[in-house]
């Protein structure tokens, strides 16, 4: 216990951050909901008037955008960016930063097994990410709530929450590259390129109307159009992001238990 | 009883070499020093023994425990201070203790005010504010504060001024007092010979030798420096026994290990201005090994 609340100490302050700056560009699209008014149906008209290839690469759905959900999900595919960001940088860094800082050597060197570290410092990451998307939810959905009061609150939850499965997909990823890497000099620079590289396969995917690519990319795993169209998720795609998290996270303990830890 | 026993350790990092076939024991209540050069396998094996890395064959274990197997029990009992030492840099002095402390299961708060107080360490400030040998007495606090039965120091003293060593030295002295049992690796030789009652020489990843502090300097060697009338060529000299042989115009200096009468009697046969036998510094033994094995 003593691991994790030394932890999400260190975190505190990036927690609060990351889910507020995610909170402030969902708030700030609400509010242009709101300001746009009856003027959504003009708006709706321009952006039929848009290509294709854009329209699909930024999550823009013509049917739906006149509501708040559909207005919501355009801005959603940028705060799940920042998110996966977020959980990936926290991935990296719970095994990584104390290899960076060697800190390693103080850590390690206590009566604490490698399977409690590795355990407590997976229990901080979660806890983090479960208080930054309770910041998130709660705000974004109070400021929706208070400013627009019509919406399927439903379906805004479900999309809202598939957030947070996106960056449990990450963290597990980012754990398992830091384990597997020697040292890590800058964890935002790896999960950066990681991150991005993921949202631009998707981004392709969509781009080339590719169906399969959608499986490669985290980012593709929840359509909101569907949500909103089916109150549901597509069950094939929960489960493969189980299993990848599962498995990440399983082999991340089997490398961290026989790993070396060097300090030079 | 043996605290630390080693035995056949190896470790290979791919193919290059770590440390082959160590094997030696550390007694209870023992201050135990391990020497050798830098890169000749000192820091290898007390990872080996701290389970940070795992060898590659041969085994070890602390109280009669695989030091692999049971490492987060031996932890327990075990206080471990590294060459360079490297905590959280946004944390405070007293709440880095203070997690330290919270990972054994007994109340230190008490023992760390009196450890505090004996290295001169201010507890209020933050740690990357602190010097380097401020930090190292952090470590040396943190290395302390539960009382180890088996303290283990890695190169210990690099960076703290003459009267925090000795002041160190005292501290480790009582614990060792006290029941403690010291494992001190150095290239200092100095700082060894002050503290430690047995000692392995390790170089190019191998023991190269096992021995008694006290036989090693007592008994076996003599320093002896002389001043000659005139110069003297180097084969007057040709005798066993003789190391480290220095001439320099009519001084001469060089290690001997034998019958002492032996030395006296051939140098009666010569005219000298002055002359010093003194015990000679471990340094000046071991870098006759060093050269030797080179």
């Amino acid at each position: 216990m003593n691991i994790v609340l030394h932890e999400l100490k260190a975190y505190r302050k990036s927690i609060i951050i990351w889910a507020c700056s995610m909170t402030l560009l969902a708030v700030l699209y609400i509010f242009l909901f709101k300001g746009l008014g009856h003027d959504i149906e003009n708006f709706k008209a321009f952006l039929n008037n848009m290509p294709d290839v854009i329209k699909k690469s930024f999550n823009i759905f013509i049917d739906s955008i006149s509501t708040l959900e559909g207005f919501y999900s355009f801005v959603f595919s940028f705060v799940v960016l920042c998110g996966a960001i977020q959980a990936m940088n926290l991935g990296t860094a719970i095994v990584s930063k104390e290899m960076r800082d060697r800190t390693a050597d103080f850590l390690m060197t206590k009566p604490v097994s490698r399977c409690y570290i590795m355990t407590s410092k997976l229990i901080a990451a979660f806890s983090a990410l479960v208080m930054t998307n309770i910041i998130y939810l709660g705000l974004t959905v109070s400021a929706a709530v208070a400013l627009v009061g019509t919406f399927n609150l439903k379906v805004f939850f479900m999309i809202s929450v598939t957030m947070f499965f996106v960056q449990l997909i990450f963290m597990a990823l980012g754990v398992l590259i830091s384990v597997m890497a020697g040292r890590i000099k800058s964890v935002i620079s790896v999960s950066l390129s990681t991150v991005f590289g993921f949202y631009i396969l998707g981004s392709l995917g969509s781009f080339l109307g590719e169906e399969k690519v959608r499986y490669f990319s985290p980012f593709r795993y929840f359509d909101t159009a569907y949500i909103i169209k089916h109150a549901a998720y597509e069950v094939s795609f929960v489960v493969i992001g189980i299993v990848f998290i599962i498995a990440a996270i399983a082999g991340s303990y089997l490398v961290y238990l026989k790993k070396d830890i060097h300090v030079a | 009883m043996n605290v630390i026993e080693i035995k056949n350790l190896t470790k290979y990092y791919g193919k290059s070499r770590g440390i082959v076939d160590v094997s030696f024991n550390v007694e209870e209540g023992e201050i135990f020093g391990f020497i050798g050069p830098n890169g000749a396998g000192k820091s290898t094996t007390i990872r080996t023994l701290l389970s940070l890395i795992y060898p590659t064959s041969g085994s070890a274990t602390i109280f009669g425990k695989d030091c692999i197997k049971f490492a987060p029990e031996i932890a327990k009992e075990v206080g471990y201070l590294p060459s360079e030492v490297f905590y959280y840099d946004k944390m405070k002095v007293i709440d880095l203790l203070k997690y330290a402390a919270s990972f054994y299961k007994k109340d230190c708060s008490k023992r760390i005010k009196e450890l505090a107080e004996i290295m001169d360490l201010d507890l209020k400030k933050r740690i990357d504010d602190l010097s380097f040998g401020n930090k190292k007495k952090v470590g040396i606090v943190q290395g302390l504060l539960h009382e180890p039965k088996l303290i283990i120091l890695d190169e210990p003293t690099s960076g703290l001024d003459p009267l925090m060593q000795q002041k160190f030295f005292d501290l480790l002295l009582e614990e060792n007092k006290k029941g403690a049992t010291i494992l001190l690796s150095s290239h200092v030789l100095s700082e060894v010979q002050r503290l430690c009652s047995r000692v392995a020489i390790i170089k190019d990843g191998k023991i190269i030798r096992l021995e008694k502090i006290s036989d090693l300097t007592e008994h076996n060697y003599k320093k002896f420096k002389i001043e000659m009338k005139e110069e003297i060529s180097k084969d007057y000299f040709e005798l066993g026994g003789i190391n480290n042989l220095e001439i320099k115009g009519n001084k001469v200096s060089f290690l001997f290990k034998g019958n002492i009468n032996l030395m006296i009697k051939k140098l009666s046969d010569v005219e000298i201005t002055n002359i010093l036998i003194e015990e000679p510094s471990l340094e000046e033994i071991f870098i006759h090994y060093y050269e030797k094995e080179a």
